[in-house]
């Protein structure tokens, strides 16, 4: 028995047959559940894990259709539209999914009809049925209000004139009905009666290309499984080459046998669509992912969908066959170790103008930068345009947050060092070069918002001749706060 | 020199041994008739024990990188370690940098980037892959795109980095990067003596980088040398710069080129040295480090003006006073910097009126 807590009180929130044999009910109190059987067994409601289970179903229900949606706390929805066939039919479809369900443990109620509101009544109130299209109002009418989805005050207010059924309900006249109970009412009827069209909106978007494959025995090995990835990617290549396409996103999905779905997706910097890159991709993927995918007794179905798809740009093949292309190299190469690593893996500096050193580098993901479409730079050009103004210095290494660094003593206030610890070890300043000025942008920052410290930054070479890029924080004098220090790279 | 000579003595007494067993001889026995590159390593130097000179009619036998041509090399330009190198770094084949202490991080990056630099001023212009454990990025800092661009030449387009969390991660990138012939060239920076990385992981990505035929620089940020399967290894260590030269000559107090002291701690050929080099990150090639007779034979050699006669007006006048290095340490506060109060007027609101 479940109990959960409602206006102050605990309740009965669900409860098993035997509980149901005892006469118990819900919404009863749990006080008075306890006071008749005191030996009852009772388990704090938790509405969260609920939710992961109803969405764990609802992922399973993928493999029957790929628009499911959820329907409240305890309830999914399955626009079976078109798929019905792949299955033998309505009737062997909806025997499938409830034996299916049987055998994981869950007792299901299901109800098949034109119109959500339909088989949402049929599904609640008459049990397994398939309602023909058309019969919705002879299955509505000997139906309790409830069957319409109404709320409970409209209903209680329905019942109190004496309409206790949906049949009674659309025998009445409906201006009256509009006037007194509101439209909810009349738009919920004519969903039900297929009048009025009801969208179910599907959890997640529907993969404009999936294949998929059904297996008598289960896989259980990742070997089995990239296999079976490349040919399914093999057949998803036609799909892709009557369309022009190639993916950007692609899917695997792993319906395991007890009903555990794992979803794998990788992304791809460059349409793609060559059935081997495909299946290196999830090999790389898989092979990450190995302590994650419990394989359990094994996956039975496996489907393989394009999320995004792209054009699809065709290139010429020299008379061997090739086409040398070494972008399209490093990209597969990045996409790998993505796959494998993570989106961050491969990263490429982008230039951002900017005058703060740590903003104007940005490194950005591999596919996320933007593909060169000049050509590369040849050798020696660039020296020949003249750079009028002048580089500043910068060091080949910063460090991500500058390092707070202890000053002891400087000659001047506005000077460099003399020497500074930095990582517990002492450094003593050989020879200094700056200040180079740096402002905070001005522009950049929030109206209201303090402006940050200047900071003065200085090449500090020491005296085994590395060499350092450090700056001041602040000004002497300037507040009260004394400046501060900080190591921001190193020079070569 | 006297223990390092009767220490390359036994070296190839060994080498002799070796090749009695296997039945081959070494690849190296002498330095290469014709080679161009003998400035330094007279034949002298490489002379045996009498007992152990090799007969004259004997075939010798070269494998491996002995019979490569000087293509196969990357001459870093300064003479005397090229001549110690037997012609330079090999382009395919991993090569090891390592510094003492992570502070020289600096170093060690600006001498293979340096010669990241050579290598894309020689091919074409393909992408470098530079992989690193979080660890070092965190600990030595991240490549910096702009000061890359400006001492190498490496455009930022061209750089792809590679962040992995774990040393594995970062070896398997490697491995993957180091097949690939669409990279100029992979570094591979590390901290450390990691139990990972031992001789059969430097094995593999040496046979990689072989095959693909570019070259893979394995840095190793505060590591002890051992057994690798790289060819060379170099130990690096910064170098004071030299100061800025201007027309005036060398400006005191200032910090010029970047200079490295190079030791070659494995090579082919055995030979001992310690160098000390500056990249010119202006013409982008090294020059080994001259004291300062070097450089009045440099200035007797070619005693042209380094600037140009004004063609239109004269000369401009002298500078009153002495020349100084703006912020040279130890030089005393100018009255020319403002004063406490001036500074930060431009960061007040201005009044009216």
């Amino acid at each position: 028995m479940i109990s959960h807590r409602d206006r102050n009180a605990q309740r009965i929130a669900a409860l098993d047959e035997r509980a149901e044999a005892l006469n118990l009910k819900r919404g009863m109190g749990i006080a008075d559940a306890r006071a008749m059987h005191p030996s009852i067994d009772i388990v704090e409601a938790d509405p969260e894990a609920d939710r992961r289970l109803l969405e764990g179903l609802a992922d399973w229900c993928d493999r029957y259709t790929p628009l499911v949606a959820l329907d409240g706390t305890d309830g999914l929805y399955l626009d079976v539209t078109g798929c019905t066939h792949l299955f033998g039919g309505e009737r062997s479809m909806l025997d499938d999914i409830l034996s299916r369900f049987f055998h994981q443990g869950f007792d299901v109620r299901a109800g098949l009809a034109a119109t959500p509101g339909a088989a949402w009544a049929a599904a609640r109130f008459s049990g397994d049925r398939i309602v023909a299209d058309g019969e919705e109002e002879a299955l509505l009418a000997p139906l309790p209000l409830a069957a319409l989805r109404i709320d409970a005050e409209v209903r209680a207010s329905l019942e109190s004139v004496g309409l206790r059924t949906a049949g009674a309900v659309m025998a009445a006249p409906r201006a009256p009905l509009a006037r007194r109970f509101g439209t909810s009412l009349l738009l919920r009827l004519d969903q039900a009666l297929g009048r009025l069209d009801e969208a179910v909106s599907p959890r997640l978007p529907v993969a404009p290309l999936s294949v998929e494959r059904r297996l008598a025995e289960p896989i259980m090995l990742t070997e089995d499984i990239e296999r079976l990835t490349g040919m399914l990617a093999a057949t998803l290549k036609r799909d892709l080459e009557r369309r022009g396409e190639g993916a950007r996103r692609l899917a695997l999905l792993l319906f395991r046998v007890d009903g555990g779905v794992s979803r794998i997706a990788v992304g791809t910097s460059r349409p793609l669509r060559e059935p081997l890159l495909i299946q290196k991709l999830f090999h790389e993927r898989l092979a990450a992912l190995e302590q994650d995918i419990d394989a359990g007794y094994g996956f039975d179905l496996v489907r393989l969908s394009v999320l995004t798809a792209a054009a699809f740009d065709m290139q010429q093949a020299d008379l061997a066959g090739e086409t040398s292309d070494d972008g399209a190299d490093i990209a597969l190469f990045a996409d790998r170790i993505r796959a494998r690593l993570g989106e961050g893996a491969v990263l490429k500096p982008v230039a951002v103008e900017s005058h703060l050193p740590e903003r104007a580098v940005a490194t950005i993901p591999f596919a996320e930068a933007p593909q060169r479409t000049s050509p590369p730079k040849q050798p020696g050009k660039a020296k020949d345009v003249p750079t009028t103004v002048f580089q500043p210095e910068r060091p080949i290494r910063l460090f991500r947050s500058p390092e707070p660094i202890e000053v002891p003593a400087t000659e001047m206030p506005e000077g460099p060092p003399l020497n500074f610890r930095w990582r517990r070890a002492l450094y003593r300043v050989a020879r200094a070069e700056g200040p180079e000025r740096i402002a905070p942008e001005w522009w950049r920052e929030a109206a209201g918002q303090h402006d940050a410290p200047t900071r003065d930054y200085f090449r500090i070479e020491d005296a085994d001749g590395r060499r350092y890029w450090l700056y001041r924080q602040g000004l002497y004098g300037a507040s009260q706060v004394p400046p501060r220090w900080f190591m921001h790279g190193i020079f070569a | 020199m006297a223990t390092s000579a009767v220490a390359r003595e036994t070296v190839f007494a060994l080498r002799r041994q070796i090749a009695k067993i296997e039945g081959t001889l070494p690849e190296r026995l002498e330095a290469p008739a014709g080679s161009s590159f003998d400035a330094d390593v007279s034949p002298q130097t490489l002379t045996f024990p009498r007992d152990l000179t090799p007969p004259r009619n004997l075939t010798i036998v070269r494998r491996g990188l002995a019979v490569a041509s000087q293509d196969a090399f990357l001459r870093t330009g300064a003479q005397r370690l090229d001549a110690a190198l037997s012609g330079g770094l090999p382009k395919a084949a991993l090569s090891e940098f390592h510094g003492a202490a992570t502070r020289d991080a600096g170093a060690v990056a600006g001498f293979v980037l340096s010669l990241v630099s050579l290598i894309l001023s020689q091919g074409p212009r393909l992408p470098v892959l530079w992989i690193g454990t979080s660890e070092i990025f965190r600990e030595a800092g991240f490549p910096y795109a702009r000061g890359l661009h400006a001492f190498f030449g490496i455009e930022p387009e061209q750089l792809l980095f590679s962040e992995a969390p774990r040393l594995l991660d970062a070896l398997w990138v490697a491995e993957e990067a180091a097949r690939m012939t669409a990279l100029a060239a992979v570094i591979l920076e590390i901290r450390g003596n990691p139990q990972r990385l031992d001789l059969t992981a430097t094995r593999r990505l040496h046979a990689r980088a072989q095959s693909a035929g570019r070259p893979l620089f394995l840095l190793r940020q505060a590591g002890e040398p051992e057994p690798t399967a790289a060819p060379v290894r170099l130990i690096l260590s910064a170098a004071p710069a030299a100061a800025r030269e201007t027309i005036a000559g060398p400006l005191a107090g200032s910090i010029g080129r970047p200079a490295f002291t190079v030791t070659i701690g494995k090579s082919r050929t055995a030979l001992p040295g310690q160098f000390t080099l500056e990249w010119n990150p202006d013409e982008r090639l090294f020059e080994e480090r001259r004291g300062e007779q070097g450089r009045a034979q440099e200035w007797a050699k070619n005693p042209v003006p380094v600037v140009s006669a004004s063609r239109r007006r004269e000369d401009p006048a002298a500078a009153s006073g002495a020349v100084l290095a703006f912020p040279a340490v130890g030089s005393p506060a100018a009255g020319d910097q403002p004063s406490r109060q001036e500074r930060p007027a431009h960061r007040r609101p201005r009044r009216t009126g």
